[in-house]
């Protein structure tokens, strides 16, 4: 089969990456090529719902699937990149479906990007309204992506908020016990 | 005396039969206040519906017969506002007001407002929410009328006076570690500390008291044993204006998480008949202690040597009401709604009453809430895309919400309660499970899936419960990875074989924006409401 280059496939299989999983336990991308797996899918129907049978016909798991178009983006391949909603036993797992060499190419560009980066100054900005449980780091502090800075009470729950990159705060806006509306500047990110 | 068919119902000197009201607010949101419009309808009562700017498309605005705009979304805007819902009352002509749970329903002073309005509050006199939201009044209460309390102090711990900190830690001796400062304006866990040593005590009570003023205006904090492993189970009472007071059976709500309760169900399970009628003869005492009227419930926690210990009353409707109307057959709204009309309590009340003692059948409750049981029951804001629930024998959903609804990150996170029902708690669990096998939903992360795994974990089906259950064998990581897994498949193997049939790209026209939303800033506000939705918690 030849690929088409704006299509998320290619002859060397697919690499479906989990997205949109801050705080969620790292999964691992998964490539699954032509000659894959005993799995099967019946479906999706032109409302997502598919049955997904893995472990073989017969004495495998069985499950319903839904295959969603995530909201509020439209469907379709993106970039060469389809993203899909899925949601199977009531886990909402959303998904990038790239072709695996392009994802490769893509993946060895961006190293090369980042290593040349300069990395300007990162502000972050309450978007719930709240109350500031704990602050967790000084300016001063370096902090690597997905390191707790804050905790914000907001619904009745508390709430951890992370480094959205790796860096060095220079700025803490926010004390504890403090209120904070929608746009109030919690840190600063350099 | 005339005896014509058109006069029998005049003839009915307790009012049964007569509608209570011709007009009723509800002052409430969501799946509740669906429900109580529901009740209204069953009763021929005309309903008022009362929404924020968050809510002007919800369920329960189109369900009312009239509907008031209070103001913005945030809750102190508009749920929370006691003039503009008597207000509201006033200018639609409503005779009642029911307040649902949550926002102003346990709050004396709105009850107050609405009687000196002229307009009838559905649930107990101010004076009982005032006394009995007292925790410490509770206490008190219960013991005098000879019911077992949780070990603990009876008056505020005096957390001012350095000077009287010895004498402080003498008495918490004597209660006994571990145990929890509690707020005697309390409720949901604020201004809770647990203390497992007598160094720590001093700055426990001061934090619990400063965190207990900041929520309730009300600093005074008492000190409880903690009992653990405990389980929790509640009576829920009905009571007249003749001084009647009734308990119409007990759920077991153990399954909590940071005291959010996750899991009820009725009766409570292992409990033998003389425990039960026990139970619910010690909750009465209370109600009447508190000459309560309207429904209320009693929480106890249940020690593992099968002792109960008084915990606190809720003096409106709980969320999992519903439990319990499933096994005694009635409709507690709706005797709510006869009982704040005057009437007594029913023929069917007093007859689930009586049968309380030996239920028959067996209810379960899960709520189904926009969290994410693999990051520690995160809130999941975000709009419903796809919203289908479960139907069939022994199967009811109390939700507001529809498909294309949007989860306001101001509200509490409950989308749905599915109740079932079965002649055995082997049979419910199992109707529970096929009923979670049928939910449909799309858009955000629910709960979904910590409730099928409560409905086959073989210690919760042995009825093995304990307020600590959640933490000892959710293990929501585990479970994800497993789901991750099939979904990276199912996915990945769809999209190789689109690809290979297809042959060609299968992008599709408009992948911008669409056209028409973006002339009118839909668009904008979408992604705006996606950036908060998305925002790491």
């Amino acid at each position: 089969m030849t690929a088409d280059p704006g299509h998320p496939t290619d002859s060397s299989g697919v690499r479906v990456t989990v997205t949109a999983a801050a705080g969620r336990p790292e999964t691992p991308a998964l490539v699954i090529d032509g000659r894959a797996t005993d799995v099967t899918v019946a479906g999706p129907d032109e409302r997502g719902r598919a049955v997904v049978t893995a472990g073989g016909e017969r004495g495998g798991e069985r499950r319903a699937v839904l295959l969603l178009d995530p909201s509020p983006r439209p469907g379709g391949p993106v970039d060469g990149i389809l993203r899909r909603e899925v949601v199977i036993g009531g886990w909402r797992v959303e998904v990038e479906i790239e072709g695996e060499r392009r994802a490769a190419l893509r993946e060895r560009a961006s190293r090369a990007r980042e290593a040349v980066a300069h990395g300007g100054p990162t502000e972050v900005r309450a978007i719930i309204p709240g109350r500031v449980l704990s602050v967790s780091v000084v300016a001063g502090d370096d902090v690597v992506a997905g390191q707790q800075v804050l905790a914000v009470e907001a619904m009745k729950m508390q709430n951890e908020l992370r480094a959205p990159r790796d860096g060095r705060i220079t700025r803490v806006a926010v004390a504890a016990d403090q209120t904070i509306e929608v746009g109030d500047l919690l840190v600063v990110i350099e | 005396m005339a005896t014509s068919p058109s006069e029998v119902p005049s003839l009915r000197k307790d009012g049964v039969g007569e509608r209570p009201f011709r007009r009723l607010l509800v002052a409430n949101r969501g799946e509740i206040a669906v429900r109580i419009i529901r009740a209204c309808r069953d009763l021929g009562i005309e309903t008022v519906a009362v929404y924020s700017d968050a809510d002007v498309h919800a369920l329960h605005v189109r369900l009312a017969d009239d509907a008031v705009r209070l103001g913005p979304p945030p809750p102190t805007e508009s749920y929370l506002r006691i003039d503009a819902i008597v207000a509201a009352a006033r200018s639609t002509g409503a005779e009642a007001i029911h307040p649902g749970y949550g926002f102003l329903a346990e709050r004396a002073a709105f009850a107050r407002a609405v009687d000196d309005a002229g307009i009838v509050f559905v649930g107990p006199p101010s004076a009982t929410i005032d006394a009995l939201g007292d925790k410490l009044h509770a206490r008190r209460l219960a013991r005098d009328a000879g019911v077992e309390i949780v070990p603990g102090t009876l008056e505020p711990v005096a957390v001012e006076r350095p000077n009287q900190v010895s004498s402080i830690v003498a008495e918490a001796d004597g209660i006994g570690y571990p145990m929890l400062v509690k707020a005697a304006a309390g409720g949901g866990g604020r201004g809770m500390r647990r203390v497992a040593r007598a160094a720590d005590l001093p700055e426990a009570l001061v934090a619990g008291s400063r965190e207990a003023d900041a929520a309730f205006g009300d600093g005074r904090v008492y000190l409880e044993r903690e009992i653990a492993p405990a389980r929790h189970v509640e009576v829920q009472l009905l009571g007249d204006a003749d001084g009647r007071v009734v308990a119409l059976g007990e759920r077991d709500c153990s399954l909590q998480r940071r005291h959010q309760k996750l899991v009820e169900e009725a009766p409570a399970p292992g409990l033998d008949g003389d425990a039960r009628r026990r139970l619910h003869q010690m909750a009465v005492r209370i109600g009447l202690a508190a000459g309560l009227r309207n429904a209320a419930t009693a929480e106890f926690l249940l020690d593992p040597g099968g002792a109960f210990h008084f915990l606190e009353v809720n003096t409106r409707l709980q969320v999992e009401h519903g439990v319990t109307e499933l096994v005694a057959g009635i409709d507690i709204v709706t005797e709510q709604i006869r009982i704040a009309a005057g009437q007594p309590l029913s023929a069917e009340v007093l007859r689930a009453a009586e049968q309380a003692g030996e239920p028959i059948g067996h209810a379960i409750e899960v709520r189904l809430t926009a969290e994410d049981p693999a990051r520690g029951f995160a809130p999941t804001p975000g709009r419903v895309t796809r919203w289908r629930l479960p139907t069939g024998p022994g199967v009811r959903v109390d939700t507001g919400l529809e498909e294309g609804d949007r989860i306001a990150p101001e509200y509490d996170n409950l989308m749905a309660k599915l109740m079932v029902h079965g002649p055995t708690r082997t049979a419910a669990l199992d109707r529970l499970r096929r009923a979670l096998d049928e939910i449909e939903i799309g858009g955000v992360q629910t709960t979904v899936p910590f409730h099928r795994f409560v409905a086959a974990d073989p210690s919760f089906r042995a009825g093995e419960l304990s307020t600590t259950w959640v933490e000892e064998h959710w293990d929501g990581e585990a479970d994800y990875r497993h789901a991750v897994r099939l979904a990276q498949l199912a996915a990945g193997v769809v999209a190789l074989r689109d690809a290979s049939t297809a042959g060609v790209a299968v992008t599709r026209a408009g992948a911008g924006p669409p056209a028409a939303a973006a002339s009118d800033g839909a668009w904008l506000r979408a992604a705006r409401e996606l950036a908060i939705d998305r925002w790491p918690r």
